[in-house]
């Protein structure tokens, strides 16, 4: 037999609801450690990655995030109650830390849309001339991608600002040469939610040419368990 | 249950935005770059190792030209230095494409996913 690991929590002592699991199988509370993780039975050996499944798994550690915030686990961790239990109690003090950061807080999620300017790109008929001509083409396209990525890094720097005191923590991925220019995740206490939203809202009538996505809140997917993940895989903790 | 700041914990999430097409469509190209499920057949394999291979090389392609630029711009490379780097960087560049067209990969197919540290080019 073994366990479906969806997330892990303090404060947690009951679950005061019936969410179904993965594949709609009853969702349990296991303590380690004085450490909560939610958890379901199961005897399959890999979990098709299916919406059905996905959403099954988002929505079990969405259940508790009204109660406290959870460290989910990344879709899919299979393991025995005995590699669980090992897990928890090696990394206590790692996991610990995490939740400290994690404390009180939610994750909002911001995505920003631009019309990137147009990259310059070596024609072919500059791929066929002199290789002095070559060199100046490239030249107008590496120049031409510096100023892409100093306009993005603004537009992420700018961002960063009209949220800052707002956040605790931040992860960012910057695209310059795409149209899904930045792909923000910020840690936001939950008091501050109702602050951070309406931040955003001044901050898009300031810049009608960028098109916003903002969601949230979720669980911090963002900032659950990285260097935990790795250390897990690679057995080095 | 609405957030606000009498019910703190309570947290349904809310998606907002105006240009909910726009993020439909770039957000499915993100997810139509991500395989949704392995082959592990000879075919796939090769051209998988091809696109490894190949955006290894583009990387360092990439790096030699702006090395060159850079030291083009310095000016401590004669004009016949600048033409022969030039022209040895236009065939490199030429049979990278080739290369690509033969194992059927697009311009955009040559590159990695770093997770939180962005793409490799």
């Amino acid at each position: 037999m073994k366990l479906y690991a969806y997330c892990l929590a303090e404060d947690l002592d009951t679950l005061d609801h019936s969410q179904p699991g993965i594949a709609g199988a009853p969702v349990r509370l296991l303590k380690i450690d004085n450490l909560a993780v939610l958890i379901s039975d199961t005897t399959i050996d890999a979990v098709p990655v299916t919406k059905e499944n996905a959403l099954a798994h988002a929505a079990v550690v969405r259940s508790i995030l009204d109660q406290t915030t959870p460290l989910p686990f990344r879709f899919g961790t299979l393991v025995t109650e005995r590699q669980l239990g090992s897990y928890v109690s090696a990394r206590k003090p790692a996991l610990k830390k995490k939740l400290a950061h994690v404390r009180g807080c939610v994750e909002m999620s911001v995505k920003i849309i631009w019309d990137a300017p147009d990259g310059i790109r070596t024609t072919n008929a500059e791929l066929s001339g002199t290789g002095t001509d070559f060199l100046t083409a490239k030249r107008r396209e590496i120049l031409g991608d510096e100023q892409r990525a100093k306009q993005a890094t603004e537009i992420s720097d700018w961002l960063r600002e009209r949220v800052s005191g707002l956040t605790r923590d931040e992860q960012a991925i910057l695209r310059p040469s795409e149209r899904l220019l930045l792909s923000a995740a910020h840690l936001v206490e939950r008091a501050n939610i109702e602050r951070y939203r309406t931040q955003l809202v001044e901050a898009r009538q300031n810049r009608p040419e960028l098109h916003f996505l903002i969601s949230g809140p979720w669980p911090p997917y963002s900032f659950a368990n990285i260097e935990l993940e790795f250390s897990s895989q690679f057995g080095v903790s | 249950m609405a957030l606000s700041p009498e019910n703190p914990l309570s947290a349904e999430p809310e998606i907002e935005t105006s240009h909910a097409e726009e993020f439909v469509e770039q957000l499915r190209c993100v997810a139509d770059t991500l395989p949704s499920r392995i082959n592990i057949d000879a075919q796939s394999v090769e051209q998988g190792l091809a696109k490894l291979v190949l955006t290894l090389i583009e990387f360092i392609r990439r790096l030699l030209e702006k090395q060159a630029v850079r030291r083009m711009e310095g000016g401590d490379l004669s004009p016949e230095q600048i033409e022969e780097l030039g022209l040895a960087l236009m065939r490199l560049e030429a049979k990278l494409q080739e290369l690509k067209s033969q194992f059927g990969l697009e311009d955009e197919d040559l590159n990695l996913d770093l997770g939180p540290i962005g793409r490799l080019i």
